[in-house]
């Protein structure tokens, strides 16, 4: 068991320092189709995330398996009440959605215009510690305790699965100040501010960044995991031009994974919508120490053409040819990515984004196998 | 061009707001300046699509168009209405609460000139169906951002079918994952993945 941990943590870490490995490894980000496929209410594996992690494992298995597990069940790590990652509300399957359904996030005002002179005033974990009692009408000792009970069950899953010989990945959950602003305002709202009042926006996000820094570099080091989970979304090219990307997207990315990687950190840029006109940007992030996970809107192989021999491609086989397309039609697709986006390494194959919970078996099976045939002949020469 | 629909399409806020109602004291037909903030918002999709505008752009040129709209609404006479392009329903398939890309579309739409009925979010079949009867809407438009949502544009379809509806009903699917592969499944007359694209296609509909 111990030397399938360290082949797959080696082949990981080969394509993330931009090596050729023995063969494609693969990270799909699979819970909820774990689930459902194991015949699991998605409410069931939210009420105890160990029943997500054994749906998981067993899902494994029919597989055939594959090489990382982005994260050890269906929790995100932050592991006290200083979230990382925007507070937002949440429709969970079995309380506010049906049983089957589903996680879906909330788009709905929880900051007020308000809040943005709180945050620059008391940093972001000064707010915090104000705005979560205040928001969830409980205080922060149990908000804690809540936290670190569920910081324990997410550590006896990565312990399940390192004994299973695969590595997790999330060490710690973050978001830039534009995707935790834009979902806690909601997307207009956000974008309204940002257009109006861009010099307090500013201040707003240097009043953050530092602390969602600093949070991350906590959470590393009670998990012991070095990748740190990175969700962009809102800041892409698909939202903004590339003047804002310049003066509230990029120099915060930049400060955070410069930071992580000093910290001897791998951040996962899970970058949802198109990023193709961002990508020119993400040549200076440090070499090596970024993955660039895209969820199929971004133009994968321009991401390989500009970023070959810096970063890390993640991706990105598409939700909706998982879900209704056939099984020739996905080795086809996850050819070509092993092709074109696996040339000389540095690419893992991955679902874009969350494997929709209606995909077929049989077409995820497909995908992972094409990563397990796909060898990089004299990889060791 | 007016001053004021280049305004809108410069995304002056305050001087928008001042024209209409330099423009409303001077006497100046409404429905004049309501084509006026309409030339004004047709700049903004054509900057959209030509690479210089963003959805940043197209949600605050909404903001502006529905504040200005505010002020000239209340003086347009009942016997002279504004005649839509067509009336259309939106709504989020069932199963699905993402809101984002249907309000965006259905501001956009009331710019443009459509009667724009708004069903919500996680909208089942016969709702849609009911919506589209009471309002006696032409189009259809169904969002959604997860495949889970695919199932229920099929049932809407096929509900809009049995209803004896789909004949004089165009129905358009929507969303970042929708593509040509859905459509077809879905058994809908048009798919897009982009809101300002999505326009030209319902007005396509609404012009036969």
């Amino acid at each position: 068991m111990e030397d399938n941990l360290k082949t797959r943590v080696n082949r990981l870490e080969t394509v993330i320092s931009l090596g050729i490995p023995d063969r494609v490894p693969s990270v799909p980000l699979i819970a909820q189709f774990a689930l459902r496929y194991r015949g699991v209410p998605q409410s069931d594996g939210y009420r105890n995330p160990q029943t997500t992690n054994r749906a998981l494992v067993e899902t494994f298995d029919a597989l055939g398996g594959w090489d990382g597990q982005l994260a050890a069940n269906l929790i995100w790590v932050n592991s006290s009440w200083r979230i990382s990652a925007a507070p937002m509300p949440m429709r969970v399957p079995g309380r506010q959605a049906g049983d089957h359904e589903p996680l879906q996030a909330v788009e709905m005002e929880i900051f007020t215009k308000d809040d943005y002179e709180a945050i620059i005033k008391r940093g972001w974990n000064g707010f915090l510690a104000e705005f979560l009692p205040r928001a969830t009408g409980r205080p922060l000792e149990k908000i804690d305790a809540t936290q670190k009970k569920l910081l324990k069950i997410y550590m006896d899953d990565v312990k399940t699965w390192h004994e299973k010989g695969v590595p997790v990945l999330s060490g710690a959950t973050t978001c830039d100040p534009t995707m935790i602003l834009s979902l806690s305002r909601t997307l207009s709202q956000f974008t309204l501010d940002l257009y109006r009042q861009p010099d307090m926006m500013q201040a707003v996000m240097d009043a953050m960044v530092d602390d969602l820094i600093q949070n991350v570099l906590d959470d590393t080091a009670v998990t012991g995991l070095k990748y740190v989970f990175f969700p962009l979304e809102r800041g892409s090219g698909f939202f903004y031009p590339l003047r804002i990307f310049e003066r509230f997207g990029f120099p915060y990315i930049k400060k955070m994974a410069d930071a992580f990687a000093a910290a001897g950190l791998i951040s996962i840029l899970h970058f949802d919508t198109d990023w193709t006109l961002n990508l020119p940007y993400l040549k200076d992030l440090p070499r090596g120490k970024c993955i660039c996970e895209l969820d199929s809107r971004t133009d994968i192989f321009k991401a390989k053409e500009i970023l070959k021999g810096h970063m890390c491609i993640m991706g990105d086989v598409p939700a909706t040819l998982l879900s209704l397309g056939t099984e020739e039609e996905v080795v086809n697709y996850c050819n070509k990515l092993h092709e074109v986006v696996g040339k000389d390494g540095g690419f893992i194959l991955s679902t874009g984004c969350e494997c929709p919970i209606d995909a077929k078996f049989e077409n995820v099976k497909a995908m992972l196998a094409t990563a397990r045939s796909h060898t990089y002949p004299g990889h060791d020469k | 061009m007016s001053e004021l629909a280049v305004a809108i399409a410069e995304l002056k806020e305050d001087e928008v707001n001042r024209l209409v109602r330099e423009k409303i004291e001077a006497g100046v037909d409404p429905l004049a300046l309501v084509d006026e903030c309409r030339e004004g918002m047709r700049l903004v999709g054509e900057r959209h699509r030509t690479g210089d505008y963003f959805l940043g752009e197209l949600i605050m040129s909404g903001e502006i168009f529905k504040n200005a709209m505010g002020l000239i609404e209340p003086l347009l006479k009942a016997d002279r209405p504004v005649h839509p392009l067509a009336r259309m329903v939106v709504g989020t398939a069932k199963g699905d609460i993402h809101n984002i890309g249907k309000d965006i579309v259905a501001m956009l739409l009331k710019a443009a000139g459509f009667e724009v009925y708004d069903a919500g979010i996680d909208v089942p079949p016969e709702v849609f169906v009911q919506k589209v009867r009471e309002t006696e809407s032409t189009i259809l438009g169904i969002s959604g951002l997860l495949t889970t949502s695919f199932e229920s544009m099929k049932l809407t379809v096929q509900a809009l079918e049995a209803a004896g509806l789909r004949d004089s009903v165009k129905v358009i699917v929507g969303g970042g994952i929708v593509n040509e592969m859905v459509q077809k499944y879905v058994g809908a007359d048009a798919f897009a993945d982009d809101a300002p694209e999505g326009i030209e296609i319902c007005k396509s509909f609404a012009q036969g």
